[in-house]
């Protein structure tokens, strides 16, 4: 929760090489993402129209969908190349994920919201309930022992920050967290998720289809639809 | 937070289906185990009571009625063997005893049985018990009463007691056409002994002397007679009980001496087994055909294949209900698979492994199995409780229906493995849930 120590001698958070993925069936969906990286704890905005695949990525880079072809490494490690269990335990351990939707937990309160990423982390269980009630309280939530859907939205948000940096992992993705805010709110919350990425070591790649984001973010990433001319990753930098 | 967190989660989210499935399995579980431990307890049951007698000698129609009116009570004989047969019955082979009872009469509805002292001396209800006394004497002569610890329970009747009994037992239905019971209030019967109970029919019975049975009804015989001769003459009886003679044991003809049953212990030499000598003496009383004789463990035996019958329905229809409650917790599983696998998808974000979910959801089935499995444990006690007390009012039938840890064990682990399987297809379900699909803003 401290401000992370000197990450130049961590892997990349982030590489991404040559990604093809095209879902089975859909005539013409798909994507392309030619190279990526992510330095530890940096922060990328990802960009693009919708339709043009920025969650079918988040979700091949957290491993739950596997590309045709190309390589995706979190934290140094190839992600794809592991066999299922051993990829969701890293997934339980290196990445974060944030929904637009947040998909708390329902019926849960905001602690074992954030209790539930922690049990399959590899972070030692006896730290699950400090680690767990720090995150909230420094998130300002107070009522950690609320169910989820009597929260507030903005609280709710708040519970699905803490719970992506919970497990401390390398790489948070947030998949258009501020989608469904107003702007001001959307601002607020953007800033949180910055912030507490910075604050917990957690590089982040964001999904945004919202120009005004673009600021926020010291690089920004164009995701362009396959087969439109422009290769994903060409322009790299470019927007910022 | 742990596994078990998750599962109670999930159980109470949805708390009617929870309640209402563990319930079903339960009844199903309970169901199971009545009828288990019914079973051995009623057969139990009802090889007390005939005790170490070999052979039941009656005048009734068929070996089972006689068994049953006349060592469990069920009815009234509606014949009986005449004395004059009884006394010819040692000459047809070596007996250890032959005990005359005359069944028929009643107090407060429950029944009287008539016979010899022998009754407490010989003949033992239980194999392996004799009679014992609570308080008093066994009787020693007409018109003394011992009295059945239910019987005592029921009536309150107290040693000192004077009562009259009534002729002829409650009729039933189907016996309307039966000469009403009537009591005979001339004729006084004194307590004179409690027995302790013995965990048989006999216990909710009254015992006295087969004179006093003999007395009353061959007075009523004889005053029939006399009306029936009075009629004849023309002359209105004027029945006068005071100025009428008792009658006393010695004064009775032996056609007033009917016997409804004899209870009977094949003589054995000395070091033998008498289980030889049974059928031989069972097949030459079976010649004679103005007698009925039963060997009461066959028939108990042949009574229970009867009701074996009906108890392998009832079990199958146990097992029906036990598979058709597998099948509820199954829908129940997988009624809650669209709520399930937004749930699902999360965890798997979060790090779950498949095989970690399917663990969950296979737990989450099996704690359905195993509180379905308290619940009918629980019923099944109260239950078995509830039947023994009822038949042991009614028929003072003692069923101590016990619960082995084998047959506990049997059902508890019948009904978590059913849970298991009723898991499975939930189970596989959720471990085949695509997380991406289900990850889809739903709001």
């Amino acid at each position: 929760m401290t401000a992370t120590t000197n990450t130049s001698d961590r892997p990349a958070a982030l590489e991404v090489e040559g990604v093809r993925f095209q879902y089975p069936g859909a005539e013409g969906f798909g994507l392309e993402m030619g190279s990526l990286v992510l330095a530890a704890g940096e922060q990328v905005l990802l960009t693009g129209g919708s339709g043009t695949g920025k969650s079918t990525l988040l979700q091949i880079v957290a491993g739950l969908l596997d590309p045709q072809s190309g390589r995706v490494c979190v934290a140094g490690r190839d992600v794809h190349a592991m066999p299922g269990p051993a990829r969701d335990r890293f997934r339980g351990s290196q990445i974060g994920m944030i929904f637009q939707t947040f998909n708390l937990l329902q019926g849960f309160s905001a602690l074992e919201n954030v209790m539930a990423a922690l049990m399959f982390s590899t972070l030692p269980r006896a730290e699950y309930d400090a680690r767990a009630r720090g995150l909230l309280g420094s998130l300002g939530i107070a009522r950690v022992t609320s169910r989820v859907e009597n929260l507030s939205v903005g609280q709710q948000q708040r519970v699905a920050v803490a719970r992506a940096v919970a497990c401390r992992p390398a790489l948070v993705l947030a998949d258009e967290p501020t989608a469904s805010l107003d702007p001001e709110n959307a601002r607020a919350a953007i800033e949180l998720i910055q912030q507490t990425c910075r604050e917990n070591g957690a590089a982040l790649l964001c999904t945004s289809h919202d120009p005004s984001m673009r600021e926020r973010f010291a690089r920004v990433q164009a995701l362009a639809a396959p087969g439109s001319g422009v290769l994903a990753g060409a322009g790299e930098g470019g927007a910022a | 937070m742990n596994d078990w967190t998750i599962i109670r989660r999930s159980l109470s989210s949805r708390v009617l289906s929870t309640w209402l499935t563990s319930l079903s399995v339960g009844v199903a579980v309970a169901l199971m185990l009545v009828l288990l431990m019914m079973r051995d307890s009623g057969r139990r049951a009802f090889e007390r009571g005939s005790g170490n007698m070999h052979l039941l000698i009656s005048a009734e129609s068929d070996p089972l009625s006689s068994v049953l009116n006349s060592i469990f009570y069920a009815g009234a004989p509606r014949r009986a063997v005449a004395w004059t047969k009884f006394e010819q019955l040692p000459r047809l082979a070596p007996f250890e005893f032959l005990i005359p009872i005359q069944t028929g009469d009643s107090f407060q509805g429950l029944p009287v049985l008539g016979s010899t002292p022998e009754f407490f001396s010989k003949f033992k209800p239980d194999p392996e018990q004799g009679w014992r006394l609570r308080e008093g004497r066994f009787f020693e002569r007409e018109f003394e009463l011992v009295v059945g610890a239910r019987a005592a329970a029921a009536t309150g009747l107290a040693i000192g007691d004077r009562v009259p009994l009534t002729h002829g037992m409650p009729r039933r239905r189907g016996e309307e056409n039966l000469p009403a019971p009537h009591v005979h209030d001339e004729f006084k019967f004194e307590v004179v002994g409690i027995l302790e109970p013995t965990g048989s029919a006999h216990d909710r019975a009254i015992f006295t002397d087969i004179n006093g049975s003999w007395i009353i009804h061959a007075r009523d015989l004889r005053e029939a007679a006399e009306i029936e001769a009075a009629k004849k003459r023309g002359e209105v009886h004027v029945h006068d009980h005071e100025a009428e003679d008792a009658i006393t044991p010695a004064d009775l003809r032996p056609d007033e001496k009917p016997v409804t049953a004899i209870y009977a212990r094949v003589a054995s030499r000395p070091g033998s087994d008498a289980s030889a000598a049974i059928p031989a003496t069972f097949s030459r009383l079976r010649a004679d055909p103005s007698i009925q004789v039963a060997q009461p463990a066959q028939e108990i035996s042949r009574l229970f294949a009867i009701v074996g019958n009906v108890d392998q329905i009832l079990l199958a229809l146990a097992v029906v209900v036990f598979l058709s409650s597998g099948v509820s917790i199954l829908l129940s599983m997988y009624n809650s698979m669209d709520q399930r696998r937004r749930q699902v998808a999360v965890l798997r974000v979060l790090g779950a492994t498949r095989g970690r979910i399917f663990r969950l959801v296979l737990g989450e089935s099996l704690i359905l199995g195993l509180i379905g499995a308290v619940f009918g444990l629980l019923m099944a006690l109260v239950g078995t409780h509830v039947v023994a007390l009822e038949m042991r009012a009614r028929l003072g039938l003692v069923l101590e229906p016990a619960l082995t840890p084998t047959l506990g064990a049997l059902v508890l682990g019948g009904a978590i493995v059913l849970a298991g399987v009723a898991g499975l297809i939930p189970a596989v379900a959720a471990y085949r849930t695509s997380v991406a699909r289900n990850l889809r803003p739903l709001g």
